[in-house]
């Protein structure tokens, strides 16, 4: 699923964020990478869903190496994943079940199933009432939930969340990471990322990662 | 590409949102592609209708030729008979004075009053001649060979300069529509890269959620196309109106210029502009779409 071997990154500006990361996720798998704000975190998913290359060291992503002039390739490679950015990314001027739906048009489901799809994953993030609503008009915790049911419905290989809790209360984040949870059986792989370690203090499955200064300093089974 | 299909509703939803947010520069837009159209549409009209007329003439070629006064009915009968057995003559028959009185009260019409003003027939007898048109030159030289004959007259003079102004308008005709078609192409790609730029942050979303590029620049296709086939109407519409205008005033006063039927000129403008306005659509989308081209993978 995810093979990274020594791998290294660094900005266009010289920062260096990644050193030596050595990773093998495997279907199904339940990953938590924790760790301060500019740990690294999100450089990683970025890496992950080839925003950014690695700047030395193996990369390979649901088989697709992570590399320069394979843009077409690692297009379709993203097709496989379900990403949660940290922005949101949502589309204004839409409303919440069509920015759901947007997530999964090209997919080639059927567009009845598509539109019956996005109402139930929204109906799992507790958005029934808000499925028609511009998501101008929603609150962030609202809209961070909009992008997780866009993620979902896409019925990806690959879940990558970029700090998918952290507009949440305690309620809703724990209800998005049972949801994330209950994904294994479709033996999805999910990656979170996220800074309230009080939610995954006491996770009783999957793997936690814990970076800091772009170096794993941590890796523990839960 | 079953998703393109599955699609076509979205795409025009998209494509409707993009016109939305632009609404004025559309609108200018589709003003100024229609008035380009417009013009286009009316060189080409006066290049049709001044081709119909040459080979209309063309079909009408003839000599006619004129006897002395003096000649009696025998001679005359005789002079047919030789100039008939010409080479590259067709038929050749006489007409009286009185039908030549008759083919002018036609050909002025409603302007036909002026010849009563005159106190008598002014118009000679005269043989009209029928003939090939590649022959003319050597039927005129039989013709200046043979006794008897005054005056020979031709209208060569008349379709050489039809044939040039002709020959002219296809060639102006030819520039136009590539300036109009350079002119359309540069006003729609550059609302399409307007377009792009104003959704650029939901373009870069969908990029990274892996949407194809086809299914990313359809709305921008239908917006292009949108503009161009309403641009097209509008021209469509002026056009047909000024075509109108031209042969009510070319009709009354100038009835002898042999004008094509209207409805097929029309019926003609509408496809020929219509399918500009779609080529134009789609290539001046396309070249927004390319000059927008994101280089980076993302």
């Amino acid at each position: 699923m995810i093979e990274a071997k020594e791998v290294y990154f660094s900005y266009s500006d010289g920062t260096v964020a990644l050193k030596n990361i050595d990773m093998k996720i495997g279907p199904g798998d339940m990953i938590y990478i924790t760790g301060p704000s500019g740990s690294g975190k999100t450089s990683l998913l970025k890496l992950f869903m080839g925003i950014e290359y690695p700047t030395k060291g193996i990369l390979n992503v649901l088989g697709q190496p992570i590399v320069r002039g394979q843009a077409s390739k690692i297009r379709q490679m993203r097709r496989m994943i379900g990403p949660v950015f940290q922005d949101f990314r949502l589309v204004m001027g839409r409303t919440a079940i069509e920015n759901v739906m947007l997530g999964a048009r090209f997919l080639n489901f059927a567009p009845k199933k598509l539109k019956e799809n996005a109402a139930n994953a929204l109906v799992k993030v507790g958005l029934e009432k808000k499925m028609f609503s511009l998501v101008e008009h929603l609150s962030w915790g609202e809209c961070q939930r909009v992008a997780i049911a866009r993620a979902v419905i896409r019925q990806p290989k690959l879940i990558l969340a970029d700090e998918p809790t952290g507009n949440l209360d305690k309620d809703n984040a724990l209800n998005i990471i049972e949801l994330f949870a209950s994904l294994k059986e479709r033996d999805t792989t999910v990656i979170v990322t996220t800074h309230a370690t009080h939610l995954i203090e006491n996770i009783k499955e999957g793997k936690l990662i814990r970076i800091e200064n772009g170096i794993i300093c941590e890796e523990r089974l839960g | 590409m079953k998703f393109l299909l599955n699609n076509v509703g979205y795409f025009f939803k998209e494509a409707k949102t993009t016109i939305k947010v632009n609404m004025m520069s559309n609108i200018l837009s589709i003003l100024s592609t229609g008035l380009i159209l417009f013009f286009a549409a009316i060189i080409l009209s006066c290049w049709w209708i001044s081709s119909e007329a040459v080979e209309a003439l063309q079909n009408e070629a003839e000599i006619n030729v004129y006897y002395a006064e003096d000649m009696d009915e025998i001679s005359i009968e005789n002079m047919i008979n030789t100039i008939e057995e010409l080479y590259g003559v067709g038929e050749a028959r006489l007409v009286s004075e009185d039908e030549a009185y008759k083919r002018m009260e036609e050909i002025l019409g409603k302007e036909a009053k002026v010849l009563k003003y005159l106190d008598e027939n002014p118009f000679n007898s005269f043989i009209e001649l029928s003939i090939n048109l590649e022959e003319m030159e050597s039927v005129i030289e039989s013709l200046r060979n043979i006794d008897g004959i005054d005056q020979i007259r031709d209208n060569r003079e008349v379709l050489e300069k039809l044939r040039s102004i002709t020959s002219l308008l296809e060639t102006f005709g030819y520039i136009f529509i590539a300036a109009v078609g350079a002119s359309t192409l540069i006003i729609v790609s550059h609302i399409i890269r307007a377009g792009i730029f104003d959704n650029r942050e939901q373009i870069k979303t969908l990029r990274l959620l892996g949407a194809p590029e086809m299914f990313i620049s359809a709305p921008f296709l239908i917006e292009g196309l949108i503009l161009t086939i309403s641009g097209g109407l509008l021209a469509i519409f002026m056009s047909a109106f000024s075509v109108k205008y031209i042969y009510t005033a070319v009709t009354g006063p100038l009835p002898f210029i042999p004008l094509p039927p209207l409805e097929p000129l029309i019926r003609n403008l509408i496809i020929m502009i219509i399918s500009l306005s779609i080529a134009f659509g789609i290539l001046g989308s396309s070249l927004g779409l390319w000059s927008a081209r994101d280089k980076q993978t993302h």
